[in-house]
């Protein structure tokens, strides 16, 4: 796989679903130098602001969200002491307890793996442009940003 | 000239009582973001304020812009609502591991 290819697998929106597994060895294999990596792992809960949720649709810019992320990560591989970073968002409709969002951060040491993975979904959250629809009792309801 | 602002979230169903994605929008050459804001109150006040308290935000070919962007016919353009977020509680905790 090329360079080019091989960075554009780290940084993805999709539809489908994806294999924990294949992402962290997608990072692991970047560097024998990597000691330590984590992981967070975003998944569609049934509850959220006292409702019942039985759905979440998210809707994205395409172009514009792909592009905040390549810039997450690649902040992230600037300001932190982290080997590779991969950030994977679903789109479209998902079911309750199924996987959303992942950030996959490798470093030597496990301190600077864990900053740059907090960080990372901390400013998805803030820049990059998707949507959550639930879907409730109630009917639809689009959520806006939490603390 | 008229523009095209791409619609997502709410607000697709609050400018057009539809699930349309664009909305068109007739624009003096020259124009900056703080006329499209303004065409757009014109036609729907209660998103024209959100754009204007700045809870609805403008970006422009995929970088966000303020009132003074001056705004051409072949920009992409688009409203966007409060992206969605989820709770931190768990990485506060979380902190206490690095800390």
């Amino acid at each position: 796989m090329s360079t080019v290819d091989a960075e554009t697998m780290l940084v993805r929106v999709q539809r489908e679903d994806f294999s924990i597994d294949e992402e962290i060895n997608r990072v692991r294999n970047r560097s024998t130098r990597i000691g330590g990596i984590a992981t967070f792992l975003g998944t569609a809960r049934d509850r959220s602001n006292d409702r019942d949720v039985s759905r979440i649709t998210f809707e994205y810019y395409e172009g514009m969200a792909q592009k905040k992320l390549r810039e997450i990560r690649e902040r992230a591989l600037q300001d932190f002491d982290v080997i590779e970073v991969l950030i994977l968002h679903r789109y479209g409709e998902i079911d309750v307890g199924e996987n959303i969002v992942l950030i996959v951060a490798g470093a030597m040491h496990r301190a600077d793996a864990f900053k740059a993975c907090k960080w990372c979904i901390d400013e998805l959250k803030q820049i990059t442009p998707i949507w959550k629809c639930e879907q409730t009792p109630d009917g639809e309801v689009w959520v806006e940003q939490h603390p | 000239m008229i523009v095209t602002v791409k619609l997502f979230g709410m607000l697709k169903t609050q400018l057009h009582n539809e699930s349309e994605s664009e909305l068109k929008v007739s624009l003096d050459q020259g124009c900056r973001v703080d006329d499209l804001i303004a065409a757009i109150q014109a036609m729907n006040a209660d998103v024209g304020d959100l754009l204007l308290k700045r809870k609805i935000l403008v970006s422009v070919n995929h970088e966000m812009a303020h009132g003074e962007t001056e705004l051409t016919g072949t920009d992409e353009i688009a409203l966007l609502p409060p992206f969605s977020g989820g709770s931190c509680t768990p990485w506060e905790m979380l902190a206490d591991v690095y800390r």
